[in-house]
Formats: structure tokens, C-alpha cells, sequence
């Protein structure tokens, strides 16, 4: 063993000196350890329940429309332009890409929706069921009644527009939309169900029916779609995918436009930049607090070893093997608070992951950019959380050395052995 | 012409402190022989553990010239001195001062692991040594489980292990009663005498005197009396 491996056995024996305060210590930045961790796992899962609600609802993942339909959303711009598309075979060509998961065609229009002396403008978002519940959940919160059928001139609408048109499930309702042709498409459609997203906008202005319904009331052929929207593999991942997915429809026969969510909601890209960067706060400020906590009680060890620090240089020891030693001890430190954080914080993660709070009978959920958050305190864990935590953690530890560690080197070895 | 192992010239050691500035060492001029038995004696405040620090360079000196062999200690850096105490120069206590965390083994060996001594060489020029001294079966025993006397012994062991030019031992028997002071004596005579190391002593203890092959009396910080003597007992 050279003296590098003394001064980690001085180190290593030195801590157990006063195993109290050692186990004191490390106990504290366990627990900064495991605050940092728990706290990141809080807002990333605040992070996930944001992205989900606000992608998974309705907005997909990943659109895909004719190039120039964004931003107007002009009716006639369809992807193929008025020849349409073979829906089928585009379809099957994005779920190809190796990182799509699903893909589901929509068209839209506009229109009024009048029941008795009742009339709403409101969305109507044209679609095929089986797909769409593949990409987004929209239709799995019908709350009462069914989806519409295929050709059954049936409609599915919020629980607020109901309310607003006086109907329920079984009425009909008349609904007048601007057809293709410059015509005024106008027919009866059965209420078939109602939905209740949660998100008062849907919910008051949105009216689905079957795809073909919908090309049929605005006079448009069957392979006449404004968007389709797709799940990819790694939601994290999502505007590199887009970017892959496009590349991979440049040779398609008409022209396509990609996007992620990101780019379809800037707002929501945003929030979650901002609770990344609130994650790193986080960690600082734990960490910070721990450095000066750590500091002092390594000051305190230090000071009560001044003697033996005096001894060591006089037997030839350099300032800078002084030094290595109160760092060592450091390290070792660290390395004992991570060992000991891990394996508190890593089954409370499990445990909080699959099983979080809910707290929707204390307060209701809130909407933050267009998202739904439901008051459920679920924590997310990746690597990344615990990795930074744990870097911060062996920093702290080696930062709140490095002054225990210069003090010990002023101590004047005549001064300190006279215990002057 | 025997060689020079200690050498001042006009060594001043000045204390800044208020209202007056301590003179604690004034002029010192000295020049210790290798394999000398030197003994420092003198009343409390007199200067002895003063000049044992600027000879060892725990000090500096105010003013005035020190020289280790043939090296100059005056001016060195930090790292030269250690280097220099590492390599020429061990120290004995009087209060021990053994690592408590380190075994009586690893203490001793302690200056032989800086020097980068492979731990089979450490281990065997340690226990040969403990023999020597009477330490056997105490190599494993920390500095907490042995007697005062038996760790003074594992300091000597420690001094002495790397084959120092100089020995520093600050009242090294003050804390022993004195069977086992005339022990530790008979110890450091004969290493003295057999490997030729020099000892310098600070001391009031009359037996450590007696056995002192030359006994300087300090007075204030100066050299009261010199005296070159055959020692009473060889």
C-alpha cells in the first residue's frame, strides 16, 4: 500500500472516532439525498401528468398534415389537396416508422349546432373511433351514452355543450357546417354520448363524429383528412422522432408537415423547460444548505485533530498529503450518505410511484398552459434525478472538505503540539 | 574530523506579541557532531522545546542560520522541509503523540510508508525493531491499549526506523516513572550507539543528563554552560 492508500485508512478509521456524529452526519445528507430525489420525482411526475393530459387528450404526440395547413387551418387545405389521399396506406406507412406507435386520421370543420331554440357554434372534429383510442384518450371519457356509429348520423359532444344546448343523450340535434363545394351541408344527428375531459374549452365546443360522417356533411371524399396524429415509443423523445418521421415522408407523393408537441404547444414545451429548471434549483438549494452543515462538523473534527495534524507534518508529511486526508474523509462520507440515501429513497420512489397520493378530495385539479393537472402526487423516476443527486451529494461532500481541508494545513506544528 | 550534524549560526527566535515581543531564543550558536548524545537542559521558559522546533524547521527562525548536515534549512519551502524531516530528521514527544487511529505497527512504519518503502521491508524493519526495543506482540495493539512506556517506545521505534541523521526527543521521559525513563534510555543509547544516530535532547531529568555525552544549559534563550563529558555510564 503507498500513502495514498494511509490516508484513505486515516480517513476511513478517523470517521469512526466519533461514530455519532459520522452517522449524524450522513444521516443529514441521506436525507438531502433523499429530498432532492423525491422533490425532482414530484415535479417530473407533475412534468408527466401535464404532458399526458395535454398531449394524450387530444393534441397526440405527433401531427402530421398537407404543408400548408398550419397555421389558417383552411378547410379546403386537406392533406392531398382536393384529391385526397389513400388514408390507408399513409397511415400504414407512418406506423411503419420504427419509433411510431399508432396513427389515426381527423378532419375538422365548423359549424352551428341547434336543438330546439337552442343553437352553439362549436368544433367538429371528425374520426375514426378505433384508431383515435389508440392516440388519445378523448374517447375514453364518455361519461354517459356510447361513441357514434359509422353511418348512424350519431354525435358525440361535451357534457358543458349539452348543458348549453339543453340535450342529453338520445336527442337530436341539427347541425349546419360550410361544405367544400361552397354548399351549406346541414343534417340530424342523434346524440349518441357525452364526454367530460375535464378541459372547460373541449368540453363546451367540441362535437365528434364518425369519420365519414363528417366528409359526407362537408361534401369531401374519403380520402379527404386534415391531420394525422400519431403515438410515438419515448415521449421524451418526441421532436427528434418528428424530425426522423419527416425525413422519412420527404419522398411521399404529396407534401407533408411534421410536428411534435412541442411545436404545436410552445406554452407547454415551456412549462416543462421551466419545471426542469425549478428541478435544478431544487437540488441546489438541498445541496447548498448541506454544504455548510457538513463544513462545520468537519471543521470541528479537524480542529479537535490539530495536534495529530502537527504530528504528521513533523514526521514529513507535506501539506498537500495533510490536506488529502480531511478530503478523503470527505469522499468516504459522501460515498457512505449515497449508500445510505439509495437504499432509503429508492423503494419510497417505487412505493410513492405506484401507489401516489390523492388528494382530489382536498382540492380540485388546475389547468396549467392548456393542461389538466389532477391533484394525484405521483412521483416519476428516471436515472437522471437520482445520477445529479448523487454527483451533488459526492460535491458537496468534497466542497465542504476543501476549508476543514486548508484550515488543517495553517496549523502551525510547534503552535499545535505546545497546544497554543 | 567527525561530521557536522546540526549547525547554527546566531539563531533568533522572537514571539511579536504585546506589549513586549519573547525573545525565546537569543543568538544561538551551535554545532552538534553526528552520533553525538546531546542532552539540552534549563528552567521552564528557558528556550529548550524552542530551539528542538527551529532545528526540526516546526519553526522559523526570526533571524539566524540553521544547517542540517550539509543542508541549509533557513529559506527552504514547506515541502523541502518536510522532505528533509522525512528523509533526516525523527522526533519524540513528550506526550507521545502516537495516531490513535493507527495500529503500534503503523505508527512505527508510518515514516517508511511516505518514503514509498514496500510494505514487506516496512513490516520487517519494524518488528525487527520492536524486538529490538522489547515490543514484541504489541505490533497489532493501538496506542489506547499500551502503557505510557510502551507507546514512548513505538514513538522511538517510529523516530528511529528510517535511519535518521537526527534525532529530536522533547523531555521524551517526562511522562514515565523511572524504571521504565532508564529503560527507554538504555534504548536510545544503544541505537545511538549502534547505528550512530544523533540524539538531541530537551530535558530536565537528571538521569537524562547523566547519561548525555555533552549537556548544554540553557539560561533565557542563550547558552549558559556547554559541557563536553564522557557519559557516567557507557
Amino acid at each position: 500500500m503507498g500513502s495514498g492508500g494511509l490516508w484513505w485508512r486515516v480517513a476511513w478509521r478517523n470517521l469512526w472516532r466519533n461514530s455519532h456524529r459520522t452517522w449524524v452526519t450522513a444521516s443529514g445528507l441521506a436525507f438531502g439525498f433523499f429530498a432532492a430525489v423525491v422533490m425532482v420525482g414530484l415535479t417530473d411526475g407533475m412534468t408527466a401528468e401535464l404532458v399526458e393530459n395535454g398531449t394524450r387528450l387530444m393534441l397526440g404526440q405527433v401531427q402530421v398534415h398537407a404543408s400548408d395547413y398550419l397555421p389558417e387551418r383552411n378547410m379546403h387545405r386537406t392533406i392531398g389537396a382536393y384529391d385526397g389521399v389513400d388514408v390507408d396506406a399513409l397511415l400504414e406507412r407512418i406506423e411503419n416508422h420504427p419509433e411510431v406507435e399508432h396513427a389515426a386520421p381527423r378532419l375538422f370543420g365548423g359549424g352551428l349546432l341547434s336543438s330546439g331554440e337552442q343553437t352553439k357554434a362549436g368544433l367538429l372534429l371528425g374520426l375514426d373511433p378505433d384508431r383515435e383510442s389508440r392516440v388519445t384518450t378523448l374517447l375514453s371519457t364518455v361519461i354517459a351514452g356510447r361513441l357514434p356509429e359509422s353511418g348512424a348520423a350519431e354525435v358525440l359532444i361535451g357534457e358543458e355543450m349539452a348543458r348549453q344546448l339543453a340535450v342529453d343523450v338520445g336527442d337530436e340535434l341539427v347541425v349546419v357546417a360550410p361544405a367544400a363545394d361552397g354548399s351549406m351541408g346541414n343534417d340530424l344527428y342523434t346524440v349518441a354520448g357525452l364526454f367530460r375531459t375535464g378541459t372547460p374549452g373541449v368540453d363546451a365546443n367540441y362535437a365528434v363524429l364518425q369519420l365519414s360522417d363528417l366528409q359526407s356533411l362537408m361534401a369531401m371524399d374519403p380520402g379527404r383528412i386534415h391531420e394525422v396524429v400519431a403515438t410515438v415509443s419515448n415521449s421524451r423523445e418526441t421532436p427528434r422522432i418528428a424530425g426522423s418521421l419527416a425525413g422519412s415522408l420527404r419522398e411521399h407523393p404529396v407534401s407533408l408537415d411534421v410536428k411534435s408537441w412541442t411545436e404545436l404547444r410552445p406554452e407547454l414545451s415551456e412549462a416543462v423547460a421551466l419545471m426542469d429548471s425549478m428541478n435544478f434549483v431544487i437540488v441546489l438549494i438541498i445541496f447548498a444548505m448541506a454544504i455548510f452543515g457538513v463544513a462545520n462538523t468537519m471543521l470541528i473534527g479537524s480542529f479537535e485533530r490539530r495536534r495529530e495534524f502537527a504530528v504528521v507534518q513533523a514526521l514529513g508529511t507535506t501539506s498537500g498529503a495533510v490536506s488529502l486526508t480531511v478530503i478523503c474523509e470527505g469522499i468516504i462520507l459522501g460515498i457512505l450518505s449515497l449508500t445510505v440515501g439509495a437504499l432509503v429513497t429508492w423503494p419510497v420512489m417505487v412505493w410513492w410511484h405506484n401507489t401516489p397520493p390523492d388528494l382530489s378530495s382536498w382540492f380540485e385539479g388546475f389547468e396549467w398552459s392548456g393542461a389538466q393537472w389532477r391533484p394525484i402526487l405521483r412521483v416519476e423516476y428516471s436515472l437522471d434525478a437520482p445520477l445529479i443527486s448523487a454527483v451533488a451529494l459526492l460535491f458537496t461532500t468534497v466542497f465542504a472538505a476543501l476549508y476543514p481541508a486548508w484550515k488543517a494545513t495553517r496549523v502551525p506544528p510547534a503552535d499545535a503540539l505546545a497546544d497554543r | 574530523m567527525s561530521e557536522i550534524a546540526v549547525r547554527t549560526d546566531d539563531v533568533w527566535k522572537i514571539y511579536p506579541q504585546e506589549p513586549f515581543p519573547v525573545e525565546a531564543v537569543r543568538g544561538l550558536t551551535l554545532t552538534i557532531e553526528s552520533g553525538d548524545f546531546v542532552a539540552m537542559a534549563g528552567p521552564s521558559g528557558s528556550g529548550k522545546t524552542t530551539v528542538l522546533n527551529l532545528l526540526g524547521g516546526l519553526t522559523d527562525a526570526t533571524r539566524g542560520r540553521i544547517w542540517i548536515g550539509d543542508r541549509e534549512l533557513t529559506g527552504m519551502s514547506g515541502k523541502e522541509r518536510a522532505r528533509l524531516r522525512l528523509e533526516r530528521i525523527g522526533f519524540v514527544f513528550q506526550a507521545y503523540n502516537l495516531l490513535p487511529v493507527l495500529t503500534a505497527l503503523e505508527n512505527a512504519e508510518f515514516t517508511l510508508l511516505l518514503r514509498g518503502v514496500p510494505a514487506a521491508e516496512r513490516h520487517a524493519k519494524v518488528l525487527e525493531l520492536f524486538h529490538e526495543i522489547g515490543l514484541e506482540g504489541l505490533a497489532d495493539r493501538h496506542p489506547g491499549k499500551l502503557s505510557g512506556g510502551q507507546q514512548q517506545r513505538v514513538a522511538v521505534a517510529r523516530a528511529v526506523v528510517g535511519d535518521p541523521a537526527l534525532v529530536l526527543a522533547d523531555e521524551p521521559t517526562a511522562n514515565l516513572d523511572s524504571g521504565t525513563s532508564a529503560s527507554l534510555l538504555d534504548t536510545m543509547e544503544r541505537l545511538n550507539r549502534e547505528h550512530g544516530t544523533t540524539f538531541v535532547f530537551s530535558t530536565h531529568d537528571p538521569r537524562v543528563m547523566e547519561r548525555a555525552r555533552r549537556l548544554i544549559t540553557l539560561v533565557d534563550g542563550r547558552i549558559e554552560a556547554d559541557d563536553r563529558r564522557a557519559p557516567a555510564r557507557a
